[in-house]
């Protein structure tokens, strides 16, 4: 089927299947490698983009299903984002591999008031993993980022 | 292959009715895992995502929840939360904020997945599912509607439209026993409604359904500790368990003791 999905504030083309994952499309048609292929299952966070402003897992997400939203990826977001900023200000990554799915996951907490205290952002990061275990420098990005 | 967007409801069961193989698509984070693991393989599928009457959300008397509505929705929803506390936590507890911002309480239920959160408030709560056909349709309680592993009572060319669950009356506790991670799955999942003074226990995720045992609630005596620890010894011997990475059978038969005596102390106080 012919697809033609909203992303980064612009309108990309793909003629797939109707099972085709939103990572895949994203990755292989629009040239966006932010978001990850890692668990495949929706439980790692590392595919995670903003469908109309909320996270979701791309790996296990039927493209289709994205038809008339406004996606997000790591690479729609300004390099001088307040999250962004934040990350960078508390060194909150090792190897990077995870941060797409973070940031965006954070940004979404701070949008929305639920990043109130480290309690509710641990619990808010609790489908995002960090195999380099940077944990405390996140919660650290996010809650100023919040304040 | 086929991905079609009715806009209805009866056009959602006219297709489904000419085509029973089509697969029925809702937010899809169930059917996004099996297809990627390539446990589910289908010509044609039916997208819910245009019905737009699905999506309604109504707490005027008895809550009406359409089909369409996403977890987040019920965990954030203001009314939900200040009338239905059980309901909101339930789904709450449910996987990351990614999974409830896609998954539908339509599609819990339809698939029956027996480590669901859902499922077991929904029981306590007394909830009823709608279900519409080409035929007319029909109103079923959950505790009805899930029959075993991913199995359910609908026919073929059914689909749930909308479940209804009664204004509490009483306190109600969701307790959801993690094994492992924060957004996994629940070991077990007890949930307490009270309502007229009398209780429903619901125990879910250690066997193939949500169990509920209403000749043992009956027994119960709010606030008495002795009266809470016979009921959940009760629940832990009648139900057959299962195996798996959460916990294995001997496990959970301790652990549902201890969570349904905690659910009864807590919706005592």
């Amino acid at each position: 089927m012919n697809l033609a999905l909203r992303v980064n504030g612009r309108t990309i083309h793909a003629d797939v299947e109707p099972e085709t994952m939103l990572v895949d499309v994203l990755r292989e048609h629009a040239g966006l490698t932010g978001p990850r292929v890692t668990c495949g299952v929706g439980l790692c966070g590392t595919c995670t983009v903003l469908m109309d402003e909320q996270p979701v897992s791309a790996c296990i997400l039927m493209a289709p299903l994205a038809q008339g939203t406004e996606i997000t990826t790591i690479e729609g977001i300004p390099e001088d984002d307040a999250v962004v900023r934040c990350f960078d200000r508390h060194h909150a990554f090792q190897c990077g591999f995870c941060i797409p799915g973070m940031v965006l996951t954070g940004r979404a907490m701070v949008a929305e008031g639920h990043a109130a205290d480290r309690e509710e952002i641990r619990e808010g990061l609790g489908g995002n993993l960090c195999r380099c275990g940077c944990y405390l420098k996140i919660i650290d990005a996010i809650e100023e980022a919040a304040q | 292959m086929t991905w079609i967007q009715p806009t209805s409801v009866d056009a959602v069961v006219r297709a489904r009715a000419e085509n029973p193989e089509a697969i029925i698509v809702a937010g899809g984070t169930f059917l996004g895992i099996l297809v990627r693991a390539g446990m589910l393989e289908a010509d044609d599928w039916i997208s819910l995502q245009d019905v737009r009457e699905l999506t309604r959300l109504q707490s005027l008397g008895d809550l009406s929840i359409g089909a369409m509505v996403r977890h987040r929705r019920l965990e954030l929803d203001e009314d939900v939360r200040g009338i239905w506390p059980g309901i909101a936590a339930a789904f709450r507890a449910v996987a990351s904020p990614r999974v409830r911002n896609v998954a539908t309480v339509g599609g819990v239920l339809a698939d029956a997945d027996y480590a669901s959160d859902p499922p077991s408030m929904l029981v306590a709560s007394r909830a009823v599912a709608e279900i519409a056909s080409v035929r007319g349709s029909r109103r079923v309680p959950i505790e009805e509607l899930i029959t075993g592993h991913y199995s359910t009572c609908l026919e073929e060319d059914e689909l749930i439209t909308r479940v209804i669950v009664p204004r509490p009356q009483g306190p109600a506790v969701y307790r959801k026993l993690r094994t492992r991670s924060q957004e996994d799955r629940p070991s077990s999942s007890v949930a307490a409604v009270v309502h007229q003074g009398t209780v429903r226990v619901v125990v879910g995720a250690v066997s193939d359904r949500p169990h509920h045992f209403a000749d043992l609630c009956a027994t119960w005596r709010p606030g008495n500790e002795d009266s809470a620890r016979e009921i959940g010894a009760g629940y832990a011997e009648r139900i057959e368990y299962i195996d798996d990475n959460r916990g294995s059978a001997a496990y959970r038969r301790r652990v549902v003791a201890v969570e349904v005596r905690r659910a009864l102390m807590q919706v005592s106080s």
